[in-house]
């Protein structure tokens, strides 16, 4: 039956076009949308994703990674003598101000963690190297924030927070869901730069649990002696940070919108085509089923005609898509490809063909025998 | 030996709000294997009504109906499914070709329905094609066939179904004289050759000659039967 449904949309030629173009459009706009939301999630938690740690300890009641408030550095000492502790960082996450080379300024981010031991820092240098900034005013800036900040060479100086920087390291990779750039500096240097803070104040503590010990206890059990901070593992404060921008920001609910009306243009297209065909073929399928086809038998070749649509329509989509993924790196924005990805838009694209076909399946089941009569 | 076909008061009752139709009353009907039976009659008088009960994809109204020696009347869909699958195939008018498969696939998809698959379904569809005079025509598609030859892939489908009773609609309708004479003669042949049972509605009094028993019918009602004498 496979056969015959096969030879059906390749005789059709030009229905079969369109049904194919149908679809390409509506998995190609899921696959973009799916891929840009998922990238846009995956920059909101980048740095949380790439810190090593184990425990995030935060300000009280903080929303996300980039709004998060101060909090005394003594909490640091209190996780240090935690037992089960391994070892801890403090990490400054603050906003601030740079001078623009050409005169204006231009907000960013400022990161600021130990050089020592990197946690916090970049994870992937063009140039340069993540401990460069200890011992004076450096920063490191990435690659992608030189669309706003104009072309940044090692060894220049830019004003930040009216200090002037030392620029030591390019990274890659590390953008804000906010789109504001990120400077990276040492902890001590973020600290007397961001002076609202206050010189004994963090506004994270990354900790890392010895082996032997369980992350849940630890946090149990810091959860009940650390007043005025919140304690996550690292996979919630990442999913808290995602969440928050995807709720907060109506961005999720905006893709997921427009997911939808892809699916359901996808299958109104599918579905009508599909539904024209099986009209047009009633007299056929009347026939077999007269000649002792079951209905099962029948909706087999509706149902192929279906599997075949989305499946060569998904392969299409998923071609466009990752040769246009450059394109979208290009105009700076993440496109997010994975397997799982594929694999729940290969699902979507099935169910939304293979639900578009049950309108046919429909009219097969109550064909009218006198059609079968008519010449 | 079991008789094909069997009917006693017969009947068909259409409603449409207020109004009732008798599209088929009261026939009864005993037709027998090797019987070439032609089904006469006006536009409306019933015939392809008729045809569409003795094919099982029409629920009568009244009446009791036994098909080689089965009980059709009060099946359910599943098991009509089966009684036509295993005794009966139609041949229609418009010929009902898949227009996207060749000769030789429209035979074989039912071939494939009967559970016949690989090389023997292969030869047996060239041996029907073939018996219809269609062996330079297998690998054509319906467009590329004229009207008889349509016909003709559409009676090999049919003697793929191998079924003992076959119902054709008008299935000189859309032939020429020539043409429908050739049709008929093919299933003539089948009737007397392989002894099944082939009933055909139809007004074209052309081939009349071709039928052991005529039966004539008006306003859904047998007026009268006619035996081809010797």
């Amino acid at each position: 039956m496979f056969y015959v449904a096969l030879r059906i949309i390749l005789y059709d030629k030009v229905r079969s076009l369109i049904t194919l173009l149908g679809v390409v459009f509506a998995v190609g706009l899921i696959f973009a949308q799916m891929g840009i939301f998922l990238g846009l999630m995956e920059t909101s938690s980048v740095i949380v994703d790439h810190t090593p740690g184990d425990i995030w300890v935060t300000s009280k009641n903080s929303k996300n990674f980039d709004f998060s408030q101060p909090f005394p550095e003594y909490i640091y000492h209190q996780v240090t003598a935690e037992d089960g502790i391994q070892s801890a960082e403090k990490l400054i996450v603050a906003w601030g101000i740079i001078r623009q080379k050409e005169g204006g300024t231009e907000q960013v981010e400022i990161v600021g963690y130990n050089p020592d031991t990197g946690i916090g820092g970049p994870w992937d240098m063009v140039e340069g190297d993540p401990s460069l900034v200890k011992n004076g005013n450096f920063a490191i800036v990435d690659e992608s924030a030189m669309k706003r900040l104009g072309d940044i060479q090692i060894g220049e100086y830019r004003d930040v927070l009216w200090h002037r920087l030392q620029i030591v390291g390019i990274s890659r990779g590390v953008k804000s869901f906010t789109t504001a750039p990120i400077i990276f500096t040492s902890f001590n240097l973020a600290q007397s730069l961001v002076t609202y803070m206050g010189s004994d104040s963090t506004v994270f503590v990354v900790a890392k649990v010895s082996p032997g010990h369980s992350v849940p206890e630890v946090i149990k059990s810091l959860q009940k002696k650390l007043k005025g901070v919140d304690v996550y593992d690292k996979g919630s404060f990442s999913r808290k940070t995602r969440l928050y921008w995807t709720m907060e920001t109506g961005v999720g609910f905006s893709f997921m919108l427009t997911i939808l009306i892809s699916f359901l243009i996808g299958m109104l297209i599918v579905g009508q085509t599909i539904y024209n065909s099986t009209m047009e073929h009633i007299k056929e399928f009347g026939t077999l089923k007269a000649l002792g086809a079951s209905n099962y038998e029948i909706y087999k070749i509706i149902f192929s005609q279906a599997m075949i649509n989305a499946l060569s329509g998904y392969l299409v989509s998923l071609l466009i898509t990752i040769m246009s993924a450059k394109i979208y790196e290009a105009f700076g924005m993440v496109m997010v490809i994975k397997g799982w990805v594929n694999l729940l838009v290969l699902a979507l694209t099935f169910i939304m063909c293979l639900s578009a076909a049950f309108i046919s399946i429909r009219k097969v089941k109550r064909i009218d025998p006198a059609i079968l009569f008519r010449g | 030996m079991q008789i094909p076909i069997i009917t006693k008061g017969f009947s068909k009752i259409y409603t449409e709000g207020q109004f009732t139709v008798n599209a088929v009353s009261d026939v009864d009907l005993q037709l027998d294997e090797g019987e070439v039976v032609g089904l006469f009659g006006p536009s409306g008088s019933g015939k392809t009504t008729l045809l569409s009960m003795l094919g099982c994809i029409l629920r009568p109204s009244g009446g009791s109906f036994e098909l080689y020696g089965n009980n059709v009347v009060f099946q359910d869909d599943r098991k009509l499914t089966e009684l036509r699958k295993k005794y009966i195939s139609f041949i229609f008018q418009g010929f009902n070709l898949f227009p996207a498969l060749t000769a030789f696939e429209n035979v074989m998809l039912v071939l494939k329905l009967k559970g016949i698959e690989g090389n023997p379904a292969e030869q047996r569809a060239i041996e029907l094609l073939s018996a219809v005079g269609l062996q330079d025509r297998i690998h054509f598609l319906p467009r590329d066939l004229s009207g008889g030859q349509k016909q003709r892939v559409a009676i090999a489908r049919a003697l793929a179904a191998d079924a003992p009773l076959i119902l054709a609609d008008e299935p000189t309708g859309n032939l020429d004289f020539v043409n429908g004479r050739k049709v008929m003669e093919v299933l003539n042949d089948l009737a007397k050759k392989q002894n099944r049972c082939v009933i055909v509605a139809t007004h074209d009094n052309r081939i009349e000659d071709v039928f052991d028993r005529i039966i004539y019918m008006e306003d859904g009602r047998v007026i009268r039967e006619k035996r081809r004498e010797g």
